[in-house]
């Protein structure tokens, strides 16, 4: 297989850290932590690509899902979500069917938010 | 590389075209055919798909059973559905003009494949002056890949 290099040249990404959830709803006042959703790195998954499903599945800018994709790449993870757990859960589905590494948990719950 | 740059996805003036000669297209048709075999056939807890399915909850078992309890037979579903999308598109020639939606899943599922192989071929971060065909095969993939994400990024 020849492979004839156009577009740049393929980069692998991995995972990253932590944006400050964002309030969910006005409706979302349970008094209780919520969910977060993180996306870890990996070493297959490109960087392009993990930037354009950021973009696709949140709505994020460029400018914001670049920044989350380097987190992911730098940092080893990034918070890309966060809300009530059936939202964080309906988010890692959609991740995974993108075939990111994404997991949930509650948030503040590994202690390391910085 | 001398002369112009390959572009196997290319704009439109009405969506994508997809540029792969016809034995490109029966390679990725038939890798395609694999996943779809190991996505319905694969075990649960089998070590290659792990990154199709991996888990969603680290620290909480009973969370992570739930989750695999009711996701995955959709997350199989999903797969299988948006896989059958492409291999439509691969059916047909050249001229078919392709929508957004279409080069989305173009990228998700050669990027599925790549997950399998890349976990196969144990890819790493530094490693990758690998001569293998198995290799030359990922990073074939891995331009594909780029190229779509990158037409869609442009539109």
């Amino acid at each position: 297989m020849l492979v004839d290099v156009d577009c740049v040249t393929p980069v692998a990404v991995t995972a990253s850290t932590i944006v400050k959830p964002e309030s969910d709803t006005a409706t979302d006042v349970r008094p209780d932590n919520p969910w977060v959703v993180l996306v870890w790195n990996d070493p297959i998954n490109l960087m392009s690509y993990v930037t354009y499903v950021l973009q696709k599945l949140f709505g994020y800018s460029l400018e914001k899902a670049t920044e989350l994709m380097l987190d992911v790449h730098h940092k080893g993870r990034a918070v890309v979500s966060a809300g009530s757990r059936e939202k964080a859960e309906m988010d890692v589905f959609r991740l995974h069917e993108h075939g990111l590494w994404a997991t949930m948990q509650k948030d503040g719950s590994d202690g390391d938010a910085s | 590389m001398i002369g112009r740059p390959r572009q196997p996805v290319r704009r439109h003036r009405d969506g994508f075209v997809l540029d792969l000669d016809a034995d490109e297209r029966h390679l990725l048709r038939r890798l395609l055919g694999e996943v779809r075999d190991l996505v319905t056939t694969a075990p649960i807890g089998d070590a290659k798909m792990q990154r199709l399915f991996p888990p969603a909850y680290t620290d909480d078992a009973e969370g992570e059973a739930d989750y695999q309890r009711l996701m995955r037979e959709e997350l199989v579903a999903s797969r299988l559905a948006s896989i059958e999308v492409v291999d439509s598109i691969l059916r047909e020639d050249d001229a078919r003009v392709m929508t957004s939606a279409e080069v989305d899943a173009f990228a998700q599922n050669l990027n599925a494949v790549r997950l399998i192989l890349g976990t196969l071929l144990n890819v790493g971060e530094d490693d990758d002056d690998s001569e293998s065909p198995e290799f030359a095969l990922y990073q074939f993939l891995s331009w594909l890949v780029d190229c779509a994400i990158t037409a869609l990024m442009r539109s």
